[in-house]
């Protein structure tokens, strides 16, 4: 019997131990491999270069641009769908009439594949008959056309806004549970003490709400890092590299010029990013434990 | 001066009717506790004074002005909550000067408020903590603290003492005691616990669904219940209720001799005894015989539960602490006639 769950123990932990090893822990140890070779992705002839890889990404313009675009694409992808998501759920979380409705309708997108919202937003932004222009043609009075998608200027910010649009009914739904745990008597005392709405909210509400934005600024920051399929199916990175980010950049060098060599040290590169912010969760995850409990 | 009262008070939720019709007078200073059974209204009143519950019909009148609608924070009232309620982030300093922070009072005063307070409430050296890090009873006085501060005309405390263990639950009760001598504010007092009501109170107010049976003095309470609900509420153990049957001028019950009826009592039904009423004696002088079920001994005290036959319910004697009784044994009782209460069908004092 022992020897029976013994098996069923080592099976069942088995399986998916092996199948982290094979797709997440065996490609994380072959980039931080690669990083050091000029490889190509094909040949198995091929050389250490020791740091020269890391050295190429220190005077890459292109890597600069992607940096900064990751960058603004991080800020935005955490700052609206938090921002928005909590104003949602405030907003929803009052006695509003068909509040069940709308909480099933903002939180929809996020059901859906990144490869489909990207698709919706490329034919909302279309130039010619894309909704946004024709919406924005309507309110003028004017045939207004506009390249959102192809032009260096809005590429970047078209695709933050379709993903903030897809990213803000999670981001809503984990307030909307914060606000469900927020004690009615804290509230009730805030009543007595003679709190304004306002006072209420940034004294209170938004302090109390911290461990559910502990966690949406994760899951955006996370999420961002993975950030990759609605860029390619919308932009592919461009156009002149404008809304390219690391982890398009990385995929450009790897798949498209075939350096995957070069590819490895950006993804080492932004394996590293990730694990500075990441650590810098943890940090703020024990400062509200503390206080939280 | 802080005068409370309320009138023909009235709450519905939807088509419930939870409190039918309270009229009310508090003096100023008076503590006066709430008390009642789960769900009788007692709570609910109390947040209706506090205006966090809205009021279906009837008057709040503090010092004669119309509180009914007025906002909670304009009622000059501080409310103490069972659960603390005390913001989990802030400091034990940011939680008592709340509401001064909130009206924008300068940072020195709260400062020289918050330490004051923190002082009669021994609450100095707590005052960077955050609440997590405190025990019960100092998470308590944190929320007294921050009722103190504003100096409310009138304080409430919805059943304040009820998460603690009882040993904390005695030291908080006195010190509630020794803060009520201090300020002599008006307390309004919300509790189940018997004790806590008959310790604290200068007046007790037994609520019974969404009523007032009886208003009065803890020993008024005690010795003189208007009714049997009263009389059944207030006592631990409670009172000893024996079914009455009458014959003629009689009274006439299984394991008792007949008894003259007293006059006026010809409407009784039941008879009701305090367990300290009862006296244990030999079986040949007693009015009662019984088995003893059970022996609860409580130390000073000691309580047995006899079961007599005929008699619905054990009856509950107490006993002095070193008792020779034993379960099982038998044990003949004495009614203390001058102490007995006599009940109607309507459950009315006779």
């Amino acid at each position: 019997m022992e020897q029976h769950n013994r098996f069923w123990r080592i099976a069942l932990l088995g399986l998916p131990l092996g199948l982290f090893g094979l797709f997440v822990v065996w490609p994380l140890f072959s980039s931080f491999y690669y990083s050091f070779t000029d490889w190509n992705g094909f040949d198995t002839n091929y050389s250490f270069v020791g740091f020269d890889n890391f050295a190429k990404i220190a005077t890459d313009r292109l890597f600069l641009q992607a940096a900064i675009n990751t960058t603004i694409w991080m800020a935005a992808a955490i700052i609206l769908p938090t921002t928005l998501g909590l104003m949602l759920a405030l907003l929803l979380d009052s006695r509003v009439a068909g509040a069940r409705v709308f909480k099933s309708i903002f939180y929809l997108p996020i059901c859906l594949s990144a490869v489909i919202v990207g698709q919706i937003w490329t034919w909302i932004y279309q130039p010619d008959w894309g909704l946004l222009n024709t919406i924005i043609s309507q309110i003028t009075g004017e045939k207004f056309k506009y390249a959102w998608l192809a032009k260096p200027d809005t590429a970047l910010w078209s695709v933050i806004v379709a993903w903030s649009w897809q990213q803000t009914g999670l981001a809503m739904v984990i307030y909307l549970a914060g606000l469900t745990a927020i004690p009615g008597d804290l509230l009730e005392v805030c009543e007595i003490e003679g709190a304004s709405p306002w006072q209420r909210f940034r004294r209170v509400v938004l302090p109390l709400l911290a461990p559910s934005t502990v966690v949406v600024v994760a899951l955006s920051v996370i999420n961002s890092l993975k950030g990759f399929d609605i860029l390619y199916i919308m932009t592919g990175g461009g156009p002149f590299n404008s809304s390219d980010t690391l982890a398009m950049h990385m995929y450009n060098e790897s798949f498209k010029k075939y350096l995957m060599g070069y590819g490895s040290a950006i993804s080492v590169v932004l394996f590293l990013i990730a694990l500075a912010i990441i650590g810098l969760y943890f940090r703020q995850l024990r400062k509200v434990d503390r206080i939280y409990g | 001066m802080a005068q409370l009262q309320l009138a023909n008070l009235r709450k519905s939720f939807g088509q419930v009717q939870v409190i039918k019709g309270l009229d009310l007078a508090i003096s100023d200073g008076e503590f006066v506790v709430f008390v009642g059974p789960s769900g009788c209204g007692k709570s609910t009143t109390l947040r209706m004074i506090a205006g966090l519950e809205d009021a279906t019909s009837g008057t709040i009148l503090l010092d004669g002005g119309d509180l009914t609608r007025a906002r909670p924070a304009d009622r000059s009232i501080a409310m103490v909550f069972q659960s603390y309620a005390l913001f989990p982030h802030m400091t034990v300093a940011d939680n008592i000067g709340f509401g001064l922070q909130l009206k924008g009072t300068d940072r020195a005063t709260i400062t020289a408020r918050v330490a004051e307070v923190a002082g009669t409430l021994h609450l100095a050296p707590l005052l960077a903590r955050y609440p997590r890090e405190l025990s019960g009873g100092q998470r308590q006085r944190v929320a007294i603290g921050r009722a103190i501060i504003r100096n409310p005309k009138v304080f409430l405390f919805d059943e304040p003492l009820s998460n603690l263990d009882a040993a904390l639950r005695v030291q908080m009760r006195l010190e509630i005691a020794r803060l009520h001598q201090r300020l002599r504010a008006t307390m309004v007092y919300v509790t189940h616990d018997q004790v806590e009501a008959m310790t604290l109170a200068n007046r007790i107010v037994v609520f019974n669904d969404g009523r007032i049976e009886q208003v009065g003095t803890p020993m008024d309470l005690y010795e003189r219940p208007a009714n049997r609900f009263v009389a059944g509420f207030i006592g631990a153990p409670s009172m000893n209720f024996l079914p009455v049957r009458t014959n003629g001028s009689l009274i006439d019950w299984p394991g008792i001799a007949p008894l003259a009826l007293p006059a006026g009592k010809a409407q009784v039904v039941e008879l009701g005894i305090r367990p300290e009423h009862l006296v244990a004696v030999e079986e040949a002088d007693a009015d009662i015989a019984g088995d003893i079920e059970i022996i609860e001994r409580l130390g000073a005290e000691t309580y047995a539960y006899v079961r007599v036959a005929g008699q619905p319910a054990d009856l509950t004697l107490r006993l002095p602490g070193e008792t020779g009784h034993r379960p099982g044994s038998r044990i003949g009782l004495k009614l203390d006639w001058s102490r007995a209460h006599w009940f109607d069908a309507d459950g009315r004092v006779l």
